[in-house]
């Protein structure tokens, strides 16, 4: 028996589903969510009061960060360096100047900065330059790989995690993926079955129904254009559509394959992700990843 | 063992425009979520006058649409826990069902989506999805006719949820406040 819940939260619509047969499962669920909640909390950009705020306004002064904040930071780091940083979290300058992230009194920033800005020692994180840190090109996965983390560890065999398009399913269940492109009707566009699919878009304006712009490495917006990436954990899927909206259309769609993802073009639709796993598992050991 | 993930190409069947909703929560259902301690859920009859809806709109910046919400008080045991209101904003297209607990000092105690409405094609009902079921016993894990809805696109936004819940705020305040 499938149970399904779903909440506002992380700006989006987040659905959690489980298949169990389970007197605890509403507990499981909360639990789930909390999890959800608490990363937001963590590690939203919006949020004055998070610890990524917190280490924006904190002039290049090390702090010490929540194991979870750390761990996500650990990963945004780690894709920064292996994209050659076509994935990059420095660059929430550009969109406060933008308008576009509120600015929480940052005084001066840069508008981007480099992987080398960003200094992870044990539990403790400083930034060399005061560049600004957003983390929501990766921790919309980060929290649903998280959750799944959870409801595995508390014995949960199947189900999946939807955070607005982030989805990852795990165990035997096959779950049915729609693409919207654009202002269109969804199209069906195949099984999601041990992996995760996260798609990006950048839009000539912004529309208030839908949130963010996608800037490139330079903290400059991008091309109107949809990405849509498979991969085995939800994380990477996200990240890696960052890499695909940023890096030059003839190089994206190889980067993409050598940093664990699959880049769903609109001609080829969705293909069968395999092949991928020994680079998925490759990263994973090396950077402690999902 | 670790499994290979895989998203597998299916035929696309011919496409049909249709609403779907995932129903997640009954009110009663809704109420025991948000609400676990309760033991009474009372009907609050509340009538809006043009002048109240004008003045919430004013005030939440968001337009009240109907002249009688559906609210119910929560008690345990004749102790006042709070209020429990079920709403609808509109999502991409369709409406979104809510329900949302305020606490009597209008603190939000919890959100839970109650049917979460999309316009979408009709293939996701196909064949291949269905088999997955077939020769499963009465424990399996899906109903036939559940609806799934997992679209990944541009993030949808649930700002409306955020200004929906503003606006139950103002309406306590301005009807309920004790």
């Amino acid at each position: 028996m499938i149970t399904r819940r779903m909440k506002p939260l992380l700006g989006t619509y987040v659905e959690i589903a489980i298949n169990a047969e389970n007197e605890e499962q509403e507990q499981l669920l909360s639990t789930a969510f909390e999890a959800i909640e608490k990363i937001h909390r963590l590690l939203s950009f919006q949020a004055r009061e998070s610890e990524l705020s917190q280490l924006n306004l904190a002039a290049g002064i090390a702090l010490t960060m929540d194991p979870l904040s750390i761990r996500c930071l650990r990963l945004a780091f780690a894709m920064m360096k292996a994209s050659r940083q076509y994935f990059n979290c420095t660059i929430a300058g550009s969109l406060v100047r933008r308008g576009v992230l509120p600015d929480h009194g940052f005084g001066n920033y840069l508008e981007a900065g480099n992987v080398d800005d960003i200094v992870i020692s044990g539990k403790r994180v400083h930034l060399a330059r005061p560049v600004l840190l957003v983390l929501d090109g990766i921790a919309k996965g980060y929290a649903v790989d998280h959750a799944i983390k959870i409801l595995m560890a508390a014995g949960i065999r199947s189900g999946w995690v939807n955070a607005g398009g982030d989805i990852r399913a795990f165990g035997e269940l096959r779950v049915p993926i729609l693409l919207r492109q654009g202002g269109g009707a969804p199209v069906y566009a195949g099984d999601l079955q041990n992996a995760a699919v996260a798609t990006s878009s950048a839009r000539s304006e912004l529309d208030a129904r839908y949130q963010g712009l996608l800037v490139n490495t330079e903290g400059r917006p991008i091309d109107e254009g949809q990405w849509t990436v498979v991969a085995r954990s939800a994380w990477r899927a996200d990240a890696l559509t960052k890499v695909a909206a940023t890096a030059p259309r003839d190089e994206a769609e190889q980067l993409v394959a050598r940093l664990g993802g699959t880049l769903v073009s609109k001609t080829s639709g969705i293909q069968a992700a395999n092949g991928e796993s020994a680079q998925i598992e490759n990263l994973n050991q090396s950077q402690n990843g999902c | 063992m670790r499994h290979t993930p895989a998203l597998i190409m299916m035929p696309v069947a011919a496409f049909v425009c249709q609403v779907q909703a995932a129903d997640y929560l009954s009110t009663a259902e809704a109420q025991a979520v948000l609400f676990p301690q309760a033991s009474t859920f009372s009907r609050q009859e509340v009538v809006l006058t043009k002048e109240q809806l004008k003045a919430i709109k004013k005030a939440s910046g968001v337009r009240q649409r109907k002249t009688m919400p559906p609210i119910w008080r929560a008690e345990r045991e004749g102790e006042f826990l709070g209020w429990f209101y079920v709403d609808d904003v509109i999502g991409k297209h369709e409406f979104i069902t809510y329900a949302a607990a305020i606490s009597p000092e209008g603190e939000v105690r919890g959100i839970e989506i109650m049917s979460y409405r999309e316009t979408h094609g009709d293939e996701v009902r196909n064949q291949q999805w269905r088999d997955q079921f077939v020769g499963k016993k009465a424990d399996a894990p899906f109903k036939l006719n559940e609806d799934i809805i997992n679209i990944s696109g541009a993030t949808l936004s649930c700002r409306n949820i955020t200004d929906g819940v503003k606006r139950l705020l103002v309406l306590q305040e301005m009807v309920l406040k004790e």
